[in-house]
């Protein structure tokens, strides 16, 4: 522990407070029945400072043996982090089956297509620095999946509760800054990962101090009840009514192209 | 900074952008509700008004006026007519546009959505405001092709009549419903 600099070690107790609060909030409001995975994903959170805290002062900062436990932790808080995200998403489109459908469709093609362009993008980058790269790769992902998400949202106006937004704008947030400070870093030099160690830790665990702040502000009044779900109307309406629309708006198009080529022609 | 380096930053920021639009409060953000309340207008739409704008936009009314009155009355009557058909193109995309989030509001409802129907729409929305946009640009420029633009409103007026009867659907099931679960609530059996 000795070897992290004294900053560095506020910045932690700040954020782990802040984790405390939150946990205490999601109990307190009864938000916590609402959102196991994410109730789950912050108790994760503050487990892995405990976990880090032991792991240091056995092995110490600057060990192999320490940064890797380290970042099998984080593995494990990654994976809880996407849990939790779908289940807000999953919670908000309840009422919308078909979006539902349409959303996860539209996350496991986002997340595919941008894992390959992580792989493309940093495939030689992989003996120098694999946790970061995963590190990285994994925050890319999860950020173009979930905004992804809310631009289908937006698209078809589905209502999104003020706290759901404030949660998942959070850990987008986080990602996006993730990578961020990732990239910036590693443009400034070869051995970045090594020399620009504790910038990346303080600056991260600041941008996620933030995103604890919006969180914190999200929970402190208890999760929006849910409306009672309508029966939605029969498929059929969908099935009769979409193709017929499609071709309405495909003929109005055709008609709009012919005018503009009309008035191409010479008068 | 190299080109993967740059491209991942520049995919950041864009993903930044993103957020930022996609979680402002959009004001805009219409009800869904509110289409279908409206859905009794749509028979009551622009496209009722094409035949006093095509008459206004007609080239026999304006060889009659070159020939008969001053070139500067010609002129003038001939840019107030291209400010008739602009709004009423305007108002023409209004009516597009408010069919289309009908559509989508169906869509939304819809216990199974086709992800290739919703593709296929949103690619028509972007090629109708793209072409929208072009053909503006040349009434600007001063072309008034009113019979093709008569054809335009009659698509629209077709579609505003079928969505108007389908929406009429969709609000006797949602009342239907509303009112089927009223009267379960109200005897006792609503379950938490």
């Amino acid at each position: 522990m000795g070897t992290l600099p004294l900053y560095i070690l506020v910045l932690w107790a700040c954020s782990a407070l802040l984790q405390l609060i939150t946990l205490i909030l999601l109990f307190a409001k009864g938000s916590f029945r609402k959102l196991p995975f994410f109730t789950v994903y912050v108790a994760l959170n503050l487990c892995q400072v405990a976990f880090l805290v032991f792991v240091y002062s056995v092995w110490g900062a600057d060990s192999e043996t320490g940064k890797t436990l380290a970042w099998y932790s984080e593995c494990v808080t990654l994976l809880a982090q996407a849990l939790a995200t779908t289940e807000i998403l999953k919670v908000t489109l309840r009422p919308y089956q078909g979006i539902w459908g349409l959303a996860w469709r539209a996350l496991a093609f986002t997340s595919t297509l941008v894992v390959l362009i992580v792989a493309l993008a940093t495939h030689g980058a992989w003996d120098k620095a694999k946790w970061f790269e995963l590190n990285r790769g994994y925050h890319l992902t999860f950020a173009a999946a979930v905004i992804a998400c809310l631009l289908l949202f937006r698209y078809y106006a589905v209502q999104v509760a003020a706290a759901y937004k404030m949660i998942l704008g959070g850990f987008c947030l986080y990602s996006c800054t993730e990578i961020l400070i990732h990239t910036v870093l590693q443009s400034l030099g070869k051995k970045w990962f090594d020399a620009y160690e504790p910038i990346w830790q303080s600056s991260t665990m600041l941008s996620f101090i933030v995103v604890l702040f919006i969180w914190v502000a999200a929970l402190w009044k208890p999760l929006p009840i849910e409306a009672r779900q309508a029966a939605p109307p029969s498929d059929s309406v969908y099935q009769r009514l979409s193709p017929e629309i499609n071709e309405r708006l495909r003929e109005l198009n055709e008609k709009l192209l012919r005018l503009w080529k009309l008035e191409a022609l010479p008068q | 900074m190299n080109l993967p380096l740059s491209l991942l930053f520049g995919f950041a920021v864009l993903l930044m952008l993103l957020l930022a639009w996609v979680l402002r409060d959009p004001r805009e953000l219409e009800q869904p509700d509110a289409d279908l309340g409206n859905a009794e207008d749509l028979d009551q739409r622009h496209v009722t008004y094409f035949p006093q704008v095509r008459q206004a936009m007609a080239a026999e009314d304006s060889t009659f006026l070159s020939s008969r009155a001053s070139q500067v009355l010609a002129r003038r009557v001939q840019r107030e007519r291209r400010k008739i058909a602009l709004a009423y193109l305007a108002c023409l995309r209004g009516d597009f546009l408010k069919l289309w989030r009908l559509a989508r509001v169906i869509a939304s409802m819809a216990p199974q959505v086709g992800a290739a129907q919703e593709l296929e729409r949103l690619q028509l929305g972007l090629a109708f405001s793209w072409r929208y946009e072009m053909i503006r640009v040349k009434f600007l420029l001063g072309f008034a092709p009113l019979p093709e633009l008569g054809s335009l409103s009659a698509v629209v007026s077709r579609l505003s009549i079928r969505l108007d009867t389908a929406m009429k659907d969709l609000g006797e099931r949602t009342a239907l419903t509303t009112k089927l679960a009223s009267s379960l609530d109200g005897r006792g059996l609503n379950t938490p």
